[in-house]
């Protein structure tokens, strides 16, 4: 019997390229889009996809890497290219690969996002805006698509260790992180592998459409304590 | 009270629907009011004329709020009338009611470069007047859709998943300054018309229907949210911030 084709849309993340060595061990034809395909041009990826349509089973969509910029500094060219690399490419995977799942009748489609779907970054609004579209889009691919059998996911992916530190001077979300884990440690990089084995699975159809939150109990913590800059905020404001 | 001492509100899509009945409210609250428009200038104008028959301040602007050079320009021409701004509501929105199969590019482009662009470039354009209101305010008219599918526009809801993220953001970031930034969750809102084709199309399972269709008694009218934002720029919701205020009388409840 021929394997299952999976499609991962973007390796620039560790988490995608782990799933990717996870997916080829479980036995997995995993197939991933190279850098020469763009993401948010319908054509660009109807060229690469069309061809794997008879054995394409299921489809991950990475978030791209997160970013950070205050919202005042951002530029109109860094605006347009988050809205291409984030929503955009996001909908025209929905649409173009989706669509081939679609046609079958069955399959799968995972957006491998974010806990700054819902939890701002701080200092970095192009980055959790992208999340929160994206979020969106899933919920929506799902009303429409999964009535035509194709299943959907959206993993609200946490910090996991080794990952590149984001800091931002008016939130103290990730500082300390690891000591305000309920396991007092950061989930380990591939922790992952097993949620997205098991959404491949039959099994997993009762959770279609649902925010999957892999992050280990770190949202949860009651975390915006105020920064230096905003214990200010707070005293001023008192003052006054 | 002194001319002066009047706040001032910037509305964006304040000429007609929604942004309509934001600016009635508050004129008649006695806050000055930008009404910015784009597509539909004499309603704006039809608005302007009422407003100040009934007493208000106010002038209509109108602008693109996916050209940033415009918006600029906006925001220079409420300083230089009344030389203050308190108050931005970011309300200009498209909804072109679409399936994630019908839109295409450059519409799906378009649709972020005004809900999502927009609502940024007006927040950045108006932050540096902002900070030096003694309160200010930056309220963004989002949707329940920001939480709840369509069933009918997906490109919409993506764009008001991501303005629900802004608005925590921009809040995080403005926090220090004293301006507030919250969203407004809108449900169903009789109005004039809207931009896109009619919704519900045809793709929905049989049988169901626009709750707001079943039930007239659901749909809120303009003046609902102008009521909403009038309490979210009030001194007693100063401790209210990076939230969103769910306004669909009761129907999704999530």
């Amino acid at each position: 019997m021929e394997p299952k084709t999976i499609l991962i849309t973007d390796l620039r993340t560790r988490a995608a390229r782990d799933a990717a060595d996870d997916l080829r061990t479980a036995g997995y034809n995993v197939v991933c889009v190279p850098e020469s395909v763009c993401l948010w041009q319908e054509a660009s990826l109807e060229a690469f996809a069309g061809p794997l349509a008879p054995t394409l089973y299921a489809v991950l969509h990475p978030a791209p890497p997160i970013t950070q910029c205050g919202f005042e500094e951002v530029t109109e060219e860094q605006f347009a290219r988050a809205r291409d690399e984030g929503p955009l490419a996001a909908w025209c995977v929905a649409k173009v690969l989706g669509g081939i799942l679609r046609e079958k009748g069955t399959g799968v489609m995972i957006f491998l996002g974010s806990i700054h779907a819902e939890k701002p970054v701080g200092r970095g609004f192009l980055y959790s805006a992208g999340c929160g579209a994206v979020q969106m889009l899933q919920r929506e691919f799902n009303q429409d698509y999964g009535t035509c059998g194709v299943r959907s996911y959206y993993i609200q992916r946490g910090v996991f260790r080794g990952d590149p530190d984001a800091k931002s001077d008016v939130s103290e979300f990730y500082f300390g992180q690891d000591l305000r884990m309920p396991e007092r440690k950061l989930p380990e990089q591939g922790s992952l592998n097993g949620l997205i084995r098991f959404l491949l699975t039959p099994e997993a159809a009762i959770l279609s459409g649902s925010d999957l939150r892999a992050d280990g109990g770190l949202v949860m913590y009651y975390g915006e304590r105020g920064t230096p800059q905003n214990r200010k905020g707070r005293q001023s404001n008192e003052q006054g | 009270m002194n001319k002066d001492e009047r706040r001032t509100a910037l509305v964006t899509g304040g000429g007609k629907g929604v942004g309509a009945g934001i600016v009635r409210v508050l004129a008649k609250a006695g806050i000055r009011c930008c009404i910015n428009c784009n597509a539909n200038p004499d309603m704006a104008e039809q608005l302007l004329a009422s407003v100040r028959a009934s007493g208000g301040e106010a002038f209509v602007y109108r602008a693109d709020v996916s050209d940033p050079d415009q918006v600029r320009a906006m925001v220079e021409a409420v300083i230089a009338r009344y030389g203050r701004l308190d108050i931005l509501v970011n309300n200009a929105a498209l909804q072109k009611n679409k399936y994630i199969d019908e839109y295409d590019e450059p519409s799906l482009r378009m649709l972020f470069d005004v809900n999502l662009g927009g609502y940024w470039r007006c927040a950045k354009a108006c932050v540096p007047y902002l900070r030096q209101s003694p309160a200010g305010r930056i309220i963004n008219i989002c949707s329940v859709h920001s939480k709840r599918p369509t069933c009918f526009d997906a490109g919409y809801s993506m764009t008001k998943g991501a303005i629900r993220q802004l608005t925590r953001e921009l809040s995080l970031e403005l926090y220090a300054d004293h301006i507030t930034v919250n969203a407004i969750n809108l449900g169903g809102c009789a109005i004039e018309f809207k931009t896109g084709h009619p919704s519900f199309p045809g793709r929905r399972p049989n049988g169901t229907h626009n709750p707001v269709d079943v039930d007239p008694g659901r749909r809120n009218v303009p003046e609902d949210v102008g009521n909403a934002v009038l309490y979210l720029c009030s001194e007693q919701a100063q401790a209210l911030t990076g939230d969103s205020v769910r306004l669909d009388r009761g129907l999704v409840l999530i």
